[in-house]
């Protein structure tokens, strides 16, 4: 009786997320081939966004042209180097160029290309510092980049020299955390702080002439696949050694003055400039954490009352089904969760899932059963005369939910609704980490190209407390009016 | 023949636990159309419990209900359908709170298809005349008074149309000078032709207006009889003991 009243919302919902995954396997209908790239977001001068958002870098630059050479056309991913990394190995990307370190156990997993740049690994201080010598490290604390082949290296000297490593995800974080003096000394690819310090970052390459574990920097692509990709890249990467474009390219990035990608000096030193000189950017990222917000808010909730719904059913199956899924839901974290629809869910299915899709599905997961979990407490929380009045009238266990149980309920739960609502605007920001461009991310890369880490974070902490102001007011006004 | 009564509630060896609590033992108990049953007893002697059975919102463990011919613990009988012609007065009132007074009786009639809004509303109007609330129709139902309360839901339950209608202590949670205004309602009820089952305290009333008295205790059905033979020659020590306590004279 009751399961037969659920079927319909249930089928809706299925229906709903099938459309979602649908949405991600969109048919190309071009004839070129195209590649899906992965990279990461921030980590110049390999990859990194110029001031006019555009992402650029000598991958990049390789990249295009080795598209443009061989007729195929690519979709750039940009996130955090490890998760861009895991793409590839799990299929969900057909490549990866992010200044990425050729080594053994990486061969393992992936087929590279020869090598596109010679690096090293350089460790860095800042100047000036009392620490001249890697043994200086003995009890203090390095800054490490989580995956990285110069955070292995550093990793391994650990032992040797006595220090404690922090892992970061993203470059710019790490290199703060060295210049305001949390951690002592941080390990990178010598290319990569080179840029960083000729863009202003305060820091000190303390072995210029002695890198270590010093090796080739490669295109990468899942062992035994796309075989074709790795040798179009490899034949079209000698030619632009010949002719003169590959040294074009490196030149462009490793001799340029800072202004030609980070824009003038003076629009970096107040608040007003960075927003006056990024606020497409700004907009942008406001505008996708909005959209993610709202559709997260709308589509959690329903979810979220249909959890509320099975949890008051008079069948154990659905009461069952409920309890369990807001259990399992509420007890994983909202960045697991990401992950794990993002990059192991696709293995998995076979299928691609677009990073709006993934982020919006974990909001609606996690969401949902914290707002399941308050709803069904509503509900249950209406005095049970009130449904025995009901059903003694006639009413069947439905009408009495439908007319008496839920609106009565649902009027209490309203403050942890308004509640919710605020914690899932918050929440977008831990999307970031599957490189969905909304504000935090936006932040990040923007700090990643000019390394203004308290003025870029100081816009965007207030932009997320205005939307939260204004979604607070709109919220109240909607309490006053149920009221 | 023609002059037999109808049998409309038939109840056989009901049996209910509530772990190792034995609260009803074998009760069987028949009730006529038209009459006015009144059950009395100690509390938790097992008479709510009874009268929760009869529509279903107690299910007990083992026996017989029969109501208007239906057998309810049969897993076939729409349960629904029966609960129409039972109404139902709470100790507690159970008013829906998010409806006024109005939409409070006309709630049920306009769900399932007994009446339109309008003849629905109509109906809830003359019986707030009856129960002589007639200028609270569109008032929001928290704003009234214990006795306001209870009356409301007696039109409530009577909007329906049922054939019979129980009262689970209807005037226990009211202030005392409340209590006459929902037993006069009552009275009037019952001079219809109503067929009533009541749980009460109140004995006064029991003796003016039952047919029957019915004395509770233990989870058993100790005594009955009209209400002199209940109240002026009880048999049952336990039943003197009872009305020792409770008249107090």
């Amino acid at each position: 009786m009751v399961t037969k009243r659920y079927k319909p919302l249930l089928a809706v919902m299925v229906a709903f997320v099938l459309a979602i995954f649908m949405a991600g396997t969109r048919a190309d209908a071009a004839q070129k081939p195209n590649y899906i790239i992965s990279t990461d977001a921030a980590y110049a001068p390999f990859d990194f966004q110029d001031k006019n958002n555009q992402y650029v870098g000598i991958d990049m630059d390789i990249l295009k042209e080795v598209a443009k050479r061989n007729n195929f056309t690519y979709t750039l991913k940009p996130m955090s180097f490890n998760a861009a990394a895991q793409m590839v190995a799990n299929g969900q990307a057909d490549g990866i160029i992010a200044g990425m370190m050729i080594n053994d156990a990486r061969k393992q997993v992936y087929d590279v290309s020869d090598p596109y740049y010679q690096s090293g690994v350089a460790w860095i201080t800042k100047p000036n510092s009392k620490i001249k010598s890697l043994s200086d490290l003995k009890g203090k604390t390095v800054a490490l980049k989580t995956g990285t082949a110069a955070a292995n290296y550093g990793a391994s000297l650990k032992d040797k020299y006595g220090f404690k490593v922090k892992y970061f995800n993203d470059t710019d974080t790490m290199y703060n955390d060295v210049v305001n003096g949390n951690t002592a000394a941080t390990f990178e690819d010598y290319p990569v702080i080179q840029y960083a310090i000729k863009n202003g970052m305060k820091l000190e390459v303390r072995n210029p002439k002695d890198l270590g574990n010093g090796g080739g920097v490669g295109f990468f692509v899942k062992k035994g696949e796309n075989a074709l990709l790795l040798q179009q890249f490899n034949t079209t990467l000698a030619e632009m050694k010949k002719d003169g474009t590959y040294d074009k390219i490196i030149d462009k990035y490793l001799n340029s003055s800072q202004k030609t990608f980070v824009g003038e000096a003076s629009d970096n030193n107040s608040m007003w400039g960075i927003l006056k000189s990024n606020k497409s950017a700004f907009w942008k990222g406001l505008v996708e954490t909005t959209k993610l917000t709202v559709t997260g808010i709308i589509l959690a909730s329903l979810w979220g009352l249909l959890l509320g719904l099975m949890g008051t059913a008079q069948s154990k199956f659905w009461r069952g089904l409920s309890t369990t899924i807001i259990y399992a839901f509420r007890g994983l974290p909202l960045m697991v969760l990401a992950f794990f629809i993002y990059i192991g869910l696709p293995g998995v299915i076979g299928m691609k899932i677009p990073a709006f899709t993934a982020g919006l599905l974990t909001l609606i997961l996690n969401e949902g059963a914290y707002t399941g979990a308050f709803v069904r407490g509503g509900f249950d929380s209406v005095n049970v005369g009130q449904m025995e009045a009901a059903r003694s009238l006639g009413l069947s266990h439905r009408q009495a939910m439908w007319k008496v149980i839920v609106p009565q309920g649902l009027k209490m739960t309203v403050p942890s609704f308004v509640n919710q609502f605020i914690i899932t605007l918050k929440d977008t920001s831990i999307l970031s980490a599957i490189g969905i461009l909304e504000l935090t991310q936006t932040g990040t890369l923007i700090v990643a190209r000019n390394s203004q880490g308290f003025r870029v974070w100081g816009i965007i902490a207030i932009i997320y407390l205005v939307v939260i102001t204004l979604l607070t007011w709109f919220s109240n006004w909607v309490e006053k009016k149920i009221n | 023949m023609s002059e037999e009564k109808k049998v409309k509630v038939h109840v056989d060896k009901v049996n209910k636990s509530y772990g190792d609590n034995h609260v009803l033992r074998d009760i069987s108990l028949d009730v006529m159309d038209n009459e006015v049953v009144v059950m009395i007893g100690p509390s938790g002697s097992g008479k709510s419990t009874f009268l929760r059975m009869l529509n279903l919102l107690e299910k007990p463990d083992s026996g017989v209900i029969d109501v208007d011919g239906h057998d309810i613990l049969d897993p076939k009988t729409n349960i629904n359908k029966v609960r129409e012609n039972i109404g139902m007065v709470f100790q507690n009132f159970n008013l829906f709170n998010n409806y006024t007074v109005l939409e409070n009786i006309t709630l049920a009639p306009v769900q399932l298809g007994k009446m339109t809004k309008a003849e629905a509303e109509e109906k809830a109007k003359e019986l707030l005349e009856t129960v002589g609330l007639p200028d609270k129709a569109n008032v929001s139902v928290n704003s009234l008074s214990g006795g306001q309360k209870q009356r409301v839901a007696i039109a409530r339950a009577l909007a329906m149309n049922p054939d019979i209608m129980l009262f689970d202590e209807p005037t226990s949670a009211l202030d005392p000078e409340m209590v006459g205004d929902v037993l006069e309602v009552m009275k009037r009820l019952a001079k219809t032709g109503m067929t009533m089952v009541i749980v009460t305290h109140e004995m006064g009333f029991a003796k003016q207006v039952a047919n029957r008295v019915v004395f509770f205790e233990s989870g058993k059905i100790q005594e009955s009889g009209t209400p002199e033979q209940i109240f002026t020659a009880p048999k049952n020590e336990r039943l003197q003991t009872f009305l020792s306590k409770v008249m107090h004279a």
